[in-house]
């Protein structure tokens, strides 16, 4: 019995071992921890697969159970919003267009021109302890560690593991996933002539409504005139002290335009919202409000490229000193139900390799 | 030769590996899908602490680091982090002799339960160990309560599959 006892003390501490090492050497991406994982799937696959087809209809009549009022209601609540997006989205379409003609016409990058596969998602990770999902294209089709993820609505995640035909994506909302990303913020609030009889005294309120001057910017493609391009101008109010001496009055135009700063994103787990950090609380930047719009940043460092939606700013968090606010957003795309993905064969030019 | 090779196909082991990786296929499928209270129910663990309290520590550790180590080649999680958390699982599990002296079947339930829970627990603490850090949070509470009640309500069968899964070797 001891001779037993002394041979699975020595099994479990080999074994033991063994995970150690695998752990040391998965840690430090060693191949040899893929391959280990590549073959257990081969053997696993068909077993899998058996399961998913016996288990099918425990599955739907789960789903059905738990989830028919919330269906319904979210079918009632979807005919609305498509009614009502209907209209905006030959809008949208028509902007995204235009802007997409200006961006190509300047020679600078747009999503529209970068590859990308489709993938659908073949099951979540079995795990409560992590926030990833596989899909069913792999390596075989271009796809690469670090490429980001998208669904109709805007960015997902981005690829961690690629196996020939499949791959795993790191969800948004991991703690482990991080990205750049830009808050657009919106124009500041014209400001509003006070009814002070003092202070109207000391400050003149003027109505400036402003135009671009067509002979101040040249270019050298052709057919393509910047001044041409018109500018939708809103009437600005600007309170302004004129120095006596001033020949012009000036208003700045980007005073009206929206108003860029980058911070990065950090998920933060399945129950609480992602937040963006590191944003500078520049004057110039002014308030950030919720519903403020979060897109990818780029960049040749980053990982995804720039302009992809990610989602909204929901709440502010100030903090003292400069460490700026913190920001809670809603992310754009549903992870929670996840069908079909489009997978960017996009690469930073610091990671391509030169042919 | 051919009486060592059936030995081996009827051992213990090769059957905690096939009857494992049933329960792996249930574990990435079924109850992927289900997940009562937005928890998901953790067969793996329920396994590996059937196999502590049914056979104690020592047979219940090499079982649960043999499941975990299954269990690591389906997540994304380090290799070898599952396998040593459902190790240490069935350990825990298997010292129920020590605190209950003659163990009757519904303590072997709460046993078991209790250390699924105590297992779920280990996952993000063995995770932050090893640098994956964010899991550690209030909700591995709940996670681990939600476990701990799903396999309480399914251990009775399963300390039977592990009765017949870990029994000594069939033939010979």
């Amino acid at each position: 019995m001891s001779v037993l006892s002394a041979k699975r003390k020595r099994a479990i501490a080999l074994l033991s071992l063994t995970s150690i090492i695998l752990i040391t050497l998965d840690l430090q991406g060693s191949a040899s921890t893929s391959v280990l994982r590549g073959t257990f799937g081969t053997f696993f696959r068909p077993i899998e697969g058996v399961a998913r087809v016996v288990t099918r209809p425990l599955s739907n009549a789960w789903y059905g159970i738990t989830n028919y009022n919330d269906v319904t209601k979210e079918n009632n609540l979807l005919r609305e919003k498509i009614a009502q997006q209907e209209g905006a989205a030959v809008a949208a379409a028509a902007s995204v267009r235009l802007s997409q003609e200006l961006l190509a016409l300047n020679g600078l990058p747009t999503l529209a021109g970068i590859n990308s596969v489709s993938a659908q998602v073949i099951g979540d990770s079995p795990s409560n302890f992590s926030q990833t999902v596989e899909i069913n294209q792999g390596s075989e089709s271009g796809i690469k560690v670090g490429m980001p993820v998208m669904n109709a609505a805007g960015l997902v995640g981005k690829i961690t593991k690629t196996f020939a035909r499949r791959s795993i994506v790191m969800l948004i909302t991991d703690p482990e996933y991080a990205l750049s990303v830009k808050v657009i913020n919106g124009p500041e609030a014209p400001t509003t002539p006070i009814n002070d009889p003092e202070a109207a005294v000391s400050t003149t309120t003027s109505t400036t409504t402003t135009t671009i001057p067509t002979t101040q910017a040249t270019s050298n493609i052709p057919g393509f005139t910047p001044g041409a391009t018109t500018i939708p101008l809103t009437t600005v109010n600007v309170t302004v002290s004129v120095p006596a001496l001033a020949p012009t009055l000036t208003v700045p135009v980007n005073g009206a335009l929206p108003v860029r700063e980058t911070g990065i994103l950090e998920g933060r787990g399945p129950t609480r919202v992602p937040i963006v950090r590191f944003i500078d609380s520049a004057q110039r930047f002014g308030t950030i409000l919720p519903g403020a719009p979060i897109v990818t940043s780029g960049g040749s460092l980053s990982l995804a490229p720039p302009d992809i939606v990610v989602g909204t700013v929901t709440k502010v968090r100030d903090r003292l000193g400069t460490a700026g606010p913190i920001l809670e957003i809603n992310l754009v795309a549903d992870l929670t139900n996840l069908s079909f993905v489009r997978i960017l064969l996009y690469q930073p030019i610091t990671e391509r390799v030169a042919p | 030769m051919s009486l060592r090779f059936l030995r081996f196909i009827t051992s213990r082991w090769t059957r905690l590996v096939l009857v494992s990786s049933v329960l792996l296929g249930l574990q990435t499928t079924l109850l992927n899908d289900m997940r009562p209270f937005g928890v998901m129910a953790q067969v793996m663990v329920l396994f590996a602490a059937s196999a502590g309290v049914v056979y104690g520590s020592e047979i219940g550790a090499l079982a649960g680091l043999i499941i975990g180590l299954m269990y690591d080649s389906v997540l994304t999680t380090p290799l070898g982090l599952a396998s040593l958390v459902l190790g240490a699982t069935a350990y825990i599990a298997g010292a129920v002799p020590y605190f209950v002296r003659d163990a009757t079947w519904w303590s072997k339930i709460i046993a078991v339960a209790i250390a699924s829970a105590i297992g779920e627990l280990l996952f993000p603490i063995a995770q932050a160990m090893v640098g994956y850090g964010g899991w550690v949070e209030w909700r591995v509470f709940i996670v681990a309560l939600v476990v701990g009640g799903v396999n309480l309500v399914f251990a009775p069968l399963m300390l039977l599959i592990t009765k017949w899964t870990l029994k000594e070797t069939l033939v010979g």
